[in-house]
């Protein structure tokens, strides 16, 4: 089941999340909903992420793609080039350049839509909350059985209202 | 309060941001529908271009780049405002680009599809111009990677698929809010484009990674995108044009006139939008500085590209030196180096002179002057060619200059349309604050 | 020169005597009727879109009356290391075998790079469809094709008859003979300033002429290796 938890400050959210952890529950139950970014600190609700690894990995990836395809297509149709050597990196190296820098916008902005979870298959039971321009309403997973107790940490952590949701 | 924006409520920021999207005045539409027109009339002046061919340009032999060439560089330049000066801003953390990036991200957009055209325009046979994509093809042949067109198709390609996505990352959210709009074929545009955002953590905290990651890719393809502008001619052997200072000065011209665009784009934004309290003085006062800086680089650069030429004195540069600085081009040199490095200085330079109102004279100098530097660049080298019997003129003709005042009516357009779209302003980023300070 | 050019029996080469040029535009006239250009009316003209690919440059020495006029027949100079074919980015300007830089029509697509870079100017453009005042039409080179407007083109040492003598010869079994291709522009030459012929033959009269003491190539110092030699006017 689900918990829906409003609050109107930071700091008291930061006292529930560290709460909710110490009580055994992971960073992948918690989930905070606001109209705009909330930063906290390191090893409170980390997310890592693997998006600059995968930004380097498409950059190498259609770089390389797109100098071993001029590669090919350079002997696929090879030309008389008067002295000039059939293939150069440097009369190609802008295209590489390029193409190493495009593979790296796709794989970020991919990685983007799938580490944000907008281009993953999501849970149709979880509820997604309404939130104003002046709230941050926490979400926990959790056991029906213990609900109870994290409703109870989360009050006292100063929420303004928590709702259930089956 | 005029001073302090950040202090506004959240909800009239909202109210004052979202405004301008529900009520559009007499203004907008006779502006958009005159801009049409001038669109359609530069459409009709390419159809006749296609009809009859590219004689009814005022190119000749050898003067085979014209004003095509001159308004293409000028568009790759322009588009140099946004997303370098937006990137800049963002890796640099400076708090006052907020209400500034989307502006200046969306000129990127709009002019680099205005100036990715220009080379299409101007092939001799328009209706092939696919053939310089690789594809397996009927004639069992690929393109000449080591042409300098192709250099160009790429970096551009690059850089128009680096802005959109750069333009777009920051405004899911603000379609997210949007998504509650009251018509619906809006609404439905609105929560397309939202992707279904719920605005989690792990959304906010995706997209600023993601936004940081391309400000850096960004940064780096816009360089390289006006360098290989600048390739194009000093790839070539032609007088003048093989420079090796091409690449820097281009670059820094393209900043230069890009940040005069997006000064006028502001005021204009902050007249017609009543949005005085959100791009304030202060906005316009580190814009002025910016480009004053950029006026003095760009002097430096065509000083010393000029001074080499000059103290060479190799007969076939001096050729195109003496029709720049006294022969037919020596009243648009003289003007360029006026618009482009005096009065900037004056206006922007003395403290007493700086306001938003000379700012926007300054930029409208810029935008002229950078203008003719291109066609300073592209015109008197070709009308001077290496052997002096081959010597020609160039005059453009009503085809080249209609489209050419049909990119501008595009510009204008695409702007006015974007921004009765979407909020000019990102609205979730210009208060990035903490609940408890509002009220 | 790792892939440069495979050897080949021929290198066509061209040396055009200055001293003899007597500037009459016989060879003009001839390429035009040998290779199907279009004809430029004379508003067209006067806007600088002449199109020839051979012109006749005049250089002159000196004041009234005492005038001294050098004539130039400028052609495409089929440069060994040709700054035009680099710059194509669909391979429309490249260089054949034989050593020619050739032009291919049909994969032109218009970008004007390879004319801008050439630095003899020699590239003309057709600015329109070509087009030829009554009865011109009526007397086209079968073996030239006809180039729609929109594409660039250039001399081509009048491939089509290089290729036939070639045929002829492999036909016969017999090597190309010394003087036995002749462009349109050497065959109509009246003064026979101009002499066309193998510059890999030791033996042709071109790689003799090429070794005299007049002998030059037109803006050598840009290392384009022209094949046009021009034997300069003795004094």
């Amino acid at each position: 089941m689900f918990l829906i938890s409003e609050f109107r400050s930071k700091d008291a959210l930061v006292v529930a999340l560290l709460a909710l952890k110490k009580a055994g529950l992971t960073p992948n139950d918690l989930a905070i909903f606001s109209e705009e970014p909330i930063e906290f600190r390191k090893g409170i609700l980390d997310r890592p992420s693997h998006m600059s690894k995968a930004a380097v990995a498409g950059a190498v990836c259609l770089g390389t793609a797109a100098t071993s395809f001029v590669y090919y297509a350079q002997h696929n149709y090879e030309i008389v080039t008067g002295g000039m050597p059939i293939f150069s990196f440097w009369a190609t190296g802008i295209i590489t350049y390029e193409m190493t820098m495009l593979g790296a916008i796709f794989a970020t902005f991919f990685w983007f839509l799938w580490e944000s979870g907008l281009i993953r298959k999501r849970d149709p039971a979880a509820p997604v909350p309404n939130i104003g321009p002046a709230s941050m309403s926490l979400r926990v997973r959790c056991e029906t059985g213990r609900a109870d107790t994290f409703v109870e940490i989360l009050r006292a952590a100063g929420c303004i209202k928590t709702e259930r949701v089956k | 309060m005029a001073e302090h924006p950040e202090l506004l409520p959240y909800g009239i920021i909202r109210e004052d941001l979202f405004r301008p999207l529900s009520r559009a005045g007499r203004k907008w539409w006779f502006t958009v529908a005159v801009c049409f027109l001038l669109v359609l009339a530069g459409l009709a002046a390419w159809g006749v271009q296609l009809r009859d061919g590219l004689g009814v340009t005022g190119l000749n032999r050898p003067v085979f780049w014209g004003l095509y060439i001159v308004d293409f560089v000028f568009w790759i330049g322009i588009s140099h405002a946004g997303t370098l000066i937006s990137a800049i801003l963002r890796l640099t953390d400076a708090a006052w680009r907020k209400p500034v990036t989307r502006a200046a991200e969306a000129i990127t957009l709009f002019a680099l599809m205005i100036g990715g055209l220009f080379p299409i325009i101007h092939l001799g046979r328009a209706w092939f111009f696919y053939w310089l994509i690789p594809y397996p093809n009927a004639r069992l042949m690929w393109p000449n990677f080591r042409s300098p067109l192709v250099w160009d198709l790429t970096a551009i390609v690059t850089y128009v698929t680096g802005s959109a996505i750069y333009l777009y990352l920051p405004l899911i959210p603000d379609m997210a809010q949007l998504g509650a709009h009251n018509k619906p074929w809006r609404r439905k545009l609105y929560r397309a484009l939202s992707l279904g955002w719920t605005g989690s953590d792990r959304e906010w905290h995706a997209l600023e990674m993601a936004m940081k990651l391309n400000a850096v890719i960004i940064l780096a393809v816009a360089i390289s995108v006006h360098t290989v502008v600048a390739w194009d001619f000093s790839m070539s052997i032609a007088p003048t044009w093989h420079s090796s200072i091409f690449g820097p000065y281009f670059v820094v011209g393209a900043i230069f006139s890009g940040i005069g665009a997006l000064i006028i784009v502001m005021a204009t934004l902050r007249h017609t939008l009543h949005l005085e309290n959100y791009l304030i003085k202060r906005h316009f006062d580190n814009m002025s500085k910016l480009m004053l800086t950029m006026s003095l680089l760009w002097f430096y650069f065509t000083m010393s590209e000029h001074i080499t030429i000059w103290y060479g004195n190799e007969p076939k540069e001096m050729a195109v030196f003496g029709q720049r600085t006294r022969g037919d081009y020596a009243f648009w040199f003289w003007t360029m180096v006026v618009v482009n490095f005096v009065i900037p200085v004056i206006l922007l330079g003395i403290k007493k002179l700086r306001s938003i109102k000379t700012a926007v004279i300054a930029s409208v100098g810029v935008l002229i002057g950078m203008w003719l530097e291109r066609y300073l660049i592209v015109i008197p080298t070709l009308v001077t060619p290496r052997l002096a019997s081959a010597t020609s003129f160039y005059s453009p003709s009503w085809v080249e200059l209609m489209i050419t005042v049909a990119t501008f009516a595009a510009m204008i357009m695409l702007y006015l349309l974007f921004a009765r779209l979407f909020p000019i302003i990102a609205v979730w980023e210009y208060k990035p604050h903490s609940p408890e300070e509002e009220d | 020169m790792a892939t440069g050019n495979p050897v080949k029996p021929h290198r066509w080469g061209m040396v055009i005597d200055l001293d003899r040029c007597t500037g009459c535009e016989a060879c003009v006239v001839a390429c035009h009727a040998e290779n199907n250009i279009g004809m430029s009316d004379p508003e067209e003209a006067a806007r600088g879109r002449v199109n020839h690919w051979i012109r006749v440059d005049r250089y002159y020495e000196g004041e009234f009356p005492d005038v001294k006029v050098k004539y130039q027949p400028v052609l495409c100079q089929h440069c060994d290391e040709a700054p035009c074919e680099p710059v194509c980015p669909v391979n429309a300007t490249y260089h054949n075998p034989e050593g020619l830089n050739v032009q291919v029509y049909n994969r032109c697509v218009g970008t004007f790079y390879c004319a801008n870079n050439c630095p003899y100017t020699v590239r003309s453009f057709n600015w329109f469809d070509p087009k030829w005042p009554e009865p011109m039409q009526l007397q086209h080179n079968p073996d030239v094709s006809i180039r729609p407007g929109g594409v660039m083109e250039k001399c081509t040492f009048c491939i089509q008859k290089i290729k036939r003598v070639e045929e002829q010869a492999h036909a016969g079994s017999r090597p190309v003979a010394d003087g036995e291709v002749q462009p349109a522009c050497v065959q109509s030459c009246p003064a026979e300033a101009m002499v066309f012929g193998d510059l890999n033959d030791p033996d042709s009269k071109v790689s003799r002429f090429a070794g005299d003491g007049r002998a030059t190539k037109l803006m050598e110092e840009l290392g384009t290796k022209p094949k046009v030699i021009y034997l300069e006017k003795a004094r």
